[in-house]
């Protein structure tokens, strides 16, 4: 890992990996709380629709929200194992609350042969 | 086999994006316009996409990170969403063209109707991306492709003046310059630039490299495999240009439909020209509309961070699957309507000058960044070209659209 870390340009819009490799959504936003002496502290990785709205103009910001709810998983930093070019978890997808629409398409399309 | 057998990557995907069902009538046409006074056109625009290509493969080769990974990463998120919805349109767009083209084909060879013909080519393309894998779709659509050689056969044959197609690689203007004809062709000469440098065949090609699991010791085989099948394209594109001056333009035949194309085949080699020009473009369309349909579910994958790929189940990557099938379904809802394949392809092409600039950015912000590709960072020369092509792009894509406008889609 780096000695200094860009949130900006090393961790946010990329690639959210879990312990098994399976990618599972993009860093959409990132979370900050209040440590000692009022300084920001980095809390949590935000994922999902409810998360990226957030960073669109106002009405296209509606218009998604509508399209697509506005769902979004937190998942602690403290969970994060490794940042390459992606940032890699420390558990499964399944665990964290992430990946849940591919979980359910992959039920559907399960019943289709070779699938 | 083995690694040889990468090269189809690079073919299918300089086959999808050279020959086309837009850019064979396209070329056909400019050389029945302009001779040979476009051909410089062909060879800026050959080493455009080389140079672009090479950069997205040493990428996804070095560090297995795709192009719309790079877009959002680079370009934030809402140039890069901006980005996505319009090459999600050229995609949609451009597959609906080869679904359309290559029902028109089938048209040709047995003589049922068009709309029953697209529905069963719907069938046809889910089924083959559902049950085959992408090596084996690279291999086939890639060898059937080169059946489109025969057109360069015939381009020999029909014995061009070759100094005057020699002249046509320096940049020139046509005579009389000024006026209309000027207008026309600097349209033709950005239209044909866009086609041949289409970003769905960085998009694609990069995947590819993905898919086909290149490692870092694979970039010199990435170099070989973009400069085979791009030279091959671009030779192809030099043929059609060559065959629209010395075919079409003397019987003073508009080539508007692919059908006109096998049929220059057919009147020097006879039936088996016509059905070799005809299984040629086939296979051409077809990977065209695979291509063009993979593209749009890797793009939209790699933006949102679904899991993605051929070589997965599709219950392992379902909304990677559901994507793919849902292009092909709305491409071939979008020609059921009965609007003109090539027409569609026309808007495609300019929409598609437009997102270049977007696309090509990140890819050469990442690929000359030592921090992040260490020694497989760009040298000089690529630097060079990038940052060149980059310039010539975004020119392009600020004209494109006025003289779109001025030319009324090239039809004068």
């Amino acid at each position: 890992m780096k000695p200094t870390l860009e949130l900006m340009r090393d961790v946010l819009d990329h690639d959210v990996v879990d312990v098994d490799g399976v990618r599972c959504g993009m860093v959409d936003d990132i979370e900050f709380a209040e440590g000692a002496a009022g300084a920001p502290v980095l809390a949590a990785l935000l994922v999902g629709p409810g998360a990226w709205q957030e960073r669109l103009p106002a009405l296209l910001a509606v218009v998604s929200a509508w399209l697509f709810g506005r769902a979004r998983t937190r998942v602690p930093w403290g969970e994060v194992a490794e940042l390459t070019q992606s940032v890699k978890l420390a558990r499964r997808a399944s665990e964290l609350g992430l990946g849940r629409l591919d979980r359910k398409a992959a039920t559907w399309l399960k019943r289709l042969p070779g699938a | 086999m083995g690694k040889f057998a990468e090269v189809f990557l690079g073919i299918l995907t300089a086959m999808g994006g050279f020959v086309e069902i837009g850019e064979l009538t396209f070329t056909l046409n400019a050389g029945r316009r302009f001779e040979y006074a476009l051909l410089w056109i062909v060879l800026l625009g050959t080493v455009g996409i080389m140079v672009y290509c090479e950069m997205a493969g040493r990428i996804a080769a070095v560090k297995h990170q795709a192009v719309f990974s790079l877009i959002r990463e680079r370009d934030g998120f809402s140039a890069g969403l901006l980005t996505l919805v319009a090459a999600s349109l050229v995609n949609v767009l451009t597959c609906a063209a080869e679904v359309g083209g290559v029902a028109l084909l089938w048209q040709l060879l047995s003589g049922w109707p068009y709309r029953a013909l697209l529905l069963a080519a719907l069938v046809f393309f889910v089924v083959v991306v559902w049950s085959t894998p992408f090596e084996w779709i690279e291999r086939i659509f890639g060898l059937g492709g080169l059946l489109m050689i025969v057109f360069m056969v015939l381009a020999v044959r029909l014995e061009p003046d070759w100094a005057s197609v020699a002249a046509g690689f320096a940049p020139s203007l046509p005579r009389p310059a000024g006026g209309r004809d000027t207008l026309m062709y600097t349209f033709y000469g950005v239209a044909l630039l866009s086609s041949i440098m289409l970003p769905y065949e960085t998009y694609f090609y990069a995947a590819g490299g993905i898919e086909d699991r290149w490692k870092p010791s694979d970039v010199t085989l990435n170099r070989v495999v973009v400069i085979v099948g791009f030279s091959l394209g671009a030779l192809l594109s030099v043929s059609l240009v060559l065959i629209g001056a010395e075919f079409f333009k003397p019987r003073s035949l508009d080539p508007a439909l692919p059908g006109t194309a096998a049929l220059a085949a057919a009147d020097s080699f006879g039936n088996i020209g016509l059905y070799v020009a005809l299984l040629g473009m086939f296979f051409a369309f077809a990977g065209a509309a695979i291509e063009t349909a993979l593209s749009a579910a890797y793009n939209l994958a790699q933006f949102a961070g679904w899991p993605w790929g051929l070589d997965k189940r599709p219950r392992d990557a379902s909304r990677f699957a559901l994507a793919w099938i849902a292009v092909f379904v709305l491409a071939t809802v979008v020609v059921m309507t009965g609007i003109d394949p090539i027409s569609v392809v026309e808007y495609s092409i300019v929409f598609s000058v437009v997102v270049l600039p977007l696309s090509y950015f990140p890819v050469l912000a990442v690929a000359r960044d030592r921090g992040i590709m260490g020694p497989y960072a760009n040298g000089p020369l690529a630097n060079a070209l990038g940052w060149f092509y980059l310039v010539l792009i975004t020119v392009a894509a600020l004209a494109a659209l006025p003289l779109f406008v001025a030319t009324h889609a090239g039809q004068g």
